[in-house]
């Protein structure tokens, strides 16, 4: 049964470890949902959280093959019963006049989002939440017309902090 | 400080490692590491192949033979993607190699400038790890990780890209062998807990069985296998790539796993109530169908590389470390114990083994040569102590059941990716890596043709190895095959071949044919007592099949005598 997992893997921060991680996915037809990289609290080491739907049978072995690539320090999958986890969105929604513009204002206040830019023709909401939380207010903001809409990847921490201390216990650079 | 160029930091960092062999072909972006190397000839021996992929090859005999990396160096664009296969090879059968290719200069990467390919992203899915080296300061630093990461743990291929810039470009050099790397934990220490649940379940087993695969011989455990089975009256059987690793005559032995494995070691799999899979990763060459393999045992997997724990079947104690230091640490747990009757089983099955098949294959009476009377000859002149190297197919399974090895460390061929044409350059990588042993090629005459050009290699080095090129004109495995799955339709698998005699001939290499019984004993002596490389071409029964046989994706129980 597929089921969704977050893999978080700590990696050197150097080229080409984006494709070494791809590979691990592609060579099993694997979709990757979403991706986000970023700094840590490290230097020169970088986080990857990749949101992907597998097997369960598959995801043991999925992370020991990514832990398995050299530029890799560590590498789990939780899932989100276990994450504290969120994505940004960027919403623009048509709005040609002020009740319109005071009716998606009012959403988007009401649900966790904020306006970031507006200008006569339309408004640009800022939503931090979950994917069914922004799936949610863009449903809402949908009868107004949506312009554009972009999210980012996942950025995901585990509630369990033991991980974490376990990961940042082997840090520093080689070089 | 005397500054360096990058070519001759490369040359200083191969001889620090202590490479005196190295396989390649030069081309433009490599010229000035060629250069290096004219200063450098008395240190290290260049081998020119005549193809790239051969060098690849030629590396791996000599890693197999010596334990230690072998090198490759190729140009860049189609020299680097000729490496490709060889390199895929490698990896599959986990043989350390480092392998140096050119690259256009820095400031043009990315331009689709002459002969440039992405050899990096090429190579990344089929590699233990690669690296573009930009600028000369990198190339000490690199090329000790180069080696300390194919060498270590698992052991793998290497690939390191070295634009021109970086190789004309002055250094200081100074090399520091890597012991060490922050991300890379090659081996690990054998949990005292997993070795004492591993000792309980053999101690209690009434049908322990003993798998052993490459990594007994890449841990050098051959001695802790034969002791623990000894210890506790244990069958040993082997995988492809285990072979030799324990002797053939012993009488623990079962033989061998997987398709064209032997009767008892197969069937035999399905009764044992714990398995000691040591060194080995349950290829489905092996395993055929997991729904029905190894049903009443629990398994104890002794593997050094964590991810290959649980990938094809879930496994009841796993013990991550070198086979050597994990058989040591359990050795003295194991209580000493006899199962006669267990071992009897596979004495039985090997009875009817030898009745159905092995009798009538190793001495035919009538009709032309066969595969099998061939290697069965080559094994008793031989003692069973020379190096067989096979390529792939029927020849390479016939070799694999009927030479009786008698030394270890004596049986290389492709086993993971099934490289036709592997066998010809690998033989002479083989021999230079063990010059003191006789190293015989076992190759089919679809094989033969796909490195043919190797010969030259083999002629212009004199490497005194023996080639037996089996000829039955067809693409053998594929014709069994299509006669026993696809109702005989033999589609494009039979060859018109050349004149095989004549080739060899035309290369240089002292050749002869032999197509009669009476002749083949002679035969073979004569290629065994030449002071020099020998092709010996077998004419063989065009329709030979190989027998046991467990079909694609059937359980192991369904093998077929016949």
């Amino acid at each position: 049964m597929k089921k969704q997992y977050t893999i978080s893997a700590y990696t050197e921060n150097s080229p080409g470890v984006l494709h070494r991680l791809t590979v691990t996915f592609t060579k099993r037809k694997v979709n990757i949902e979403s991706l986000t990289v970023s700094e840590t609290e490290q230097e020169g080491i970088s986080r990857f959280t990749i949101v992907v739907r597998v097997p369960d049978s598959l995801i043991d072995t999925i992370v020991k093959q990514i832990r398995r690539i050299i530029e890799v320090r560590e590498a789990f999958a939780s899932e989100d019963e276990d994450l504290v986890f969120k994505e940004i969105a960027l919403i623009r929604v048509f709005s040609e006049n002020a009740t319109d513009r005071e009716k998606v204002e009012d959403l988007a206040h009401r649900y966790g989002g904020k306006v970031v830019f507006a200008r006569k023709d339309a408004l640009t909401v800022q939503m931090t939440g979950t994917e069914d939380e922004i799936r949610s207010l863009y449903e809402l903001l949908e009868p107004h017309g949506i312009a554009e809409f972009v999210r980012s990847g996942r950025v995901a921490l585990r509630k369990d902090v033991t991980v974490a201390k376990a990961v940042s216990h082997s840090h520093g650079s080689d070089t | 400080m005397a500054k360096i160029s990058g070519a001759e930091a490369i040359m200083r960092s191969l001889i620090e490692e202590g490479v005196d062999i190295i396989y390649g072909y030069p081309g433009g972006a490599i010229m000035p590491t060629y250069d290096a190397l004219f200063d450098f000839k008395e240190q290290i021996q260049h081998v020119l192949v005549r193809h790239e992929q051969a060098a690849v090859h030629a590396a791996e005999g000599y890693a197999r033979m010596t334990g230690r990396a072998g090198v490759c160096l190729a140009t860049s664009g189609p020299g680097a993607t000729n490496l490709v296969t060889g390199i895929a090879d490698a990896m599959l059968d986990s043989v350390p190699l480092v392998c140096i290719t050119g690259q256009v200069p820095s400031a043009v990467l990315g331009t689709d400038a002459f002969q440039e390919t992405d050899i990096i992203s090429i190579t990344i899915p089929i590699t233990k790890w690669n690296y573009q080296v930009t600028s000369a300061d990198e190339i000490p630093e690199i090329m000790a990780r180069a080696f300390f990461i194919a060498n270590t743990g698992r052991p793998g291929p290497v690939l390191v890209d070295i634009t021109k810039n970086a190789q004309t470009d002055l250094l200081e050099y100074v090399y520091e062998r890597k012991t060490v790397l922050k991300s890379y934990v090659p081996v690990r220490n054998p949990d005292p807990v997993q070795i004492e649940e591993a000792a309980a379940l053999i101690n209690a087993a009434k049908r322990p069985y003993i798998f052993i695969g490459h990594g007994v011989l890449v841990a050098e455990a051959e001695d802790e296998v034969e002791a623990l089975a000894e210890r506790a009256g244990i069958p040993v059987a082997s995988t492809l790539h285990g072979l030799s690793a324990f002797p053939t005559r012993h009488p623990l032995y079962a033989g061998m796993l997987g398709m064209h494995g032997n009767y008892g070691s197969n069937v035999l799999s399905n009764e044992a109530d714990v398995i000691i899979a040591v060194g080995m990763r349950f290829d489905d060459r092996v395993t055929g169908n997991l729904k029905s393999y190894l049903t009443r045992a629990k398994i104890i997997h002794i593997e050094i590389d964590p991810a290959e724990i649980d990938k094809v079947l879930k496994v009841d104690v796993p013990i991550i470390a070198d086979a050597r230091s994990a058989l040591r640490a359990l050795l003295p747990l194991v209580e000493r114990n006899e199962h006669p009757e267990w071992v009897a089983r596979f004495a039985e099955c090997h009875r009817i083994e030898h009745e159905k098949i092995i009798k009538k294959a190793i001495a035919p009476e009538s009709g032309g040569l066969r595969m099998v009377e061939v290697i069965h000859q080559l094994s008793e002149l031989t003692r069973g102590e020379s190096v067989v190297v096979a390529d792939v197919g029927q020849h390479q399974m016939m070799a694999a059941r009927y030479y009786r090895f008698a030394r270890r460390n004596s049986w290389v061929t492709s086993g993971g990716l099934g490289t036709m044409g592997f066998a010809l350059p690998a033989c002479f990588g083989c021999k230079m890596g063990a010059p003191d042993r006789d190293v015989v090629a076992i190759i089919g005459d679809g094989c033969f043709q796909m490195n043919i050009q190797e010969l030259a290699t083999i002629a212009q080095e004199q490497v005194p190895v023996k080639i037996i090129v089996l000829n039955n004109s067809f693409l053998g495995m594929v014709r069994q095959w299509q006669e026993l799955f696809f109702d005989h339709r033999y589609s494009f698998t039979e060859l018109k071949n050349p004149d095989f005699v004549k080739v060899g001939q035309g290369f240089g290499i002292e050749s002869a044919r032999v197509s009669e019984r009476k002749d083949l004993i002679t035969a073979l002596q004569t290629m065994l007592d030449f002071d020099g490389p020998y092709l010996l071409e077998v004419k063989v029964e065009k329709e030979e099949n190989v027998f046991p046989m467990v079909p694609a994706g059937a359980p192991i129980s369904d093998i077929r005598l016949e």
